[in-house]
């Protein structure tokens, strides 16, 4: 009996969510957050990015940005990203269309996620559905 | 002593369990089902295959008349496809990219008895579409994948002029939060 209660105790400490959920608590604040990262096209042309988890670097590259507009005169833009590390890696993705004036138009709220092999280069296109949106901002979020 | 470890066990058959909180349903900690379309999951296939209509030359310009074909759900799933529809038709309506057709009885009774002589549009473009699923598993790993599938057909002339086909994939062993 004294051997099995201390096995039932350790049982109970492997099903149970909640001892699971704080040690995955505790796992996540021992490591920094994964933060979103922003890539803005200009009116001029090019691209601004706002980075906010500084390891992106080391896991997606941002080779181009292309901005051109639709046969109705919709805007439409590419972002080229590169898995540039060794390791095989998840990005996730979405974007939201901007005005002239810089109020946010459109949104695609929803993250697609989007697995890259080392080396991989994928082409994220975003075309706008308003005549208004103008300029995209690529929301990038890796894990 | 002998009474410790009860206690201890009842102490954490009492603190066991997660309340219930609201998420963001377009968050990223939403449960991940394998045996199941999620939420986002509808989301996801739903704006990418907006992207890719949007794209195709009958939304070149103007407002084109489009009517809602049937998707079928053709998988073990329980669900309403005006899920995946309403990913389409939402923006595109409210953006003014499309003229949809309204089907609805009270909406055509209530037009009758105001005498409307305005001419209902006919339709230029149906949206139809299925959703398949595939599973397979090797040992204790379970993978499922849709498959979403939707063609744009011109009335006109009876062809299809744009179609799109995507697939959400997930594996594991359990199901999850969280991608």
């Amino acid at each position: 009996m004294r051997k099995f209660l201390p096995l039932l105790t350790l049982g109970l400490f492997a099903g149970c969510t909640t001892v699971l959920e704080t040690g995955d608590k505790l796992q996540r604040g021992m490591t920094p957050p994964d933060a979103v990262n922003y890539a803005t096209t200009k009116p001029e042309g090019g691209f601004t990015t706002q980075t906010n988890d500084n390891r992106i670097g080391d896991k997606v590259e941002l080779l181009a940005v292309r901005k051109a507009k639709t046969e109705g005169g919709f805007t439409r833009v590419q972002f080229d990203l590169r898995n540039g590390s060794a390791l095989r890696r998840t990005v996730n993705v979405s974007f939201e269309w901007l005005a002239a004036d810089g109020t946010v138009t459109e949104s695609q709220a929803n993250w697609i996620v989007t697995p890259l092999e080392p080396g991989a280069l994928t082409t994220v296109t975003a075309t706008a559905l308003k005549a208004a949106s103008a300029e995209c901002r690529l929301r990038l979020l890796s894990r | 002593m002998n009474k410790l470890p009860l206690l201890l066990c009842a102490a954490f058959l009492v603190g066991c369990g997660t309340p219930a909180v609201y998420k963001d349903p377009s968050g990223r900690d939403l449960v991940v089902s394998l045996d199941k379309v999620n939420i986002q999951d509808f989301a996801t296939a739903g704006s990418q295959m907006l992207q890719s209509m949007v794209s195709s030359p009958a939304f070149a310009a103007g407002a084109p008349v489009l009517q809602l074909g049937t998707v079928t759900n053709d998988t073990a799933d329980i669900f309403d496809t005006d899920l995946l529809l309403a990913k389409i038709t939402v923006p595109l309506v409210n953006s003014a990219r499309v003229t949809l057709l309204d089907n609805d009885p009270t909406a055509n009774a209530a037009r009758g008895a105001a005498g409307s002589k305005a001419d209902v549009p006919s339709p230029q473009f149906v949206l139809k579409g299925k959703i398949l699923e595939d599973r397979s598993n090797a040992g204790s790993t379970r993978q499922s994948s849709f498959v979403f599938q939707l063609t744009l057909v011109e009335v006109k002339r009876g062809v299809a002029v744009w179609q799109d086909e995507k697939l959400v994939t997930k594996q594991g062993t359990k199901n999850a939060v969280g991608f």
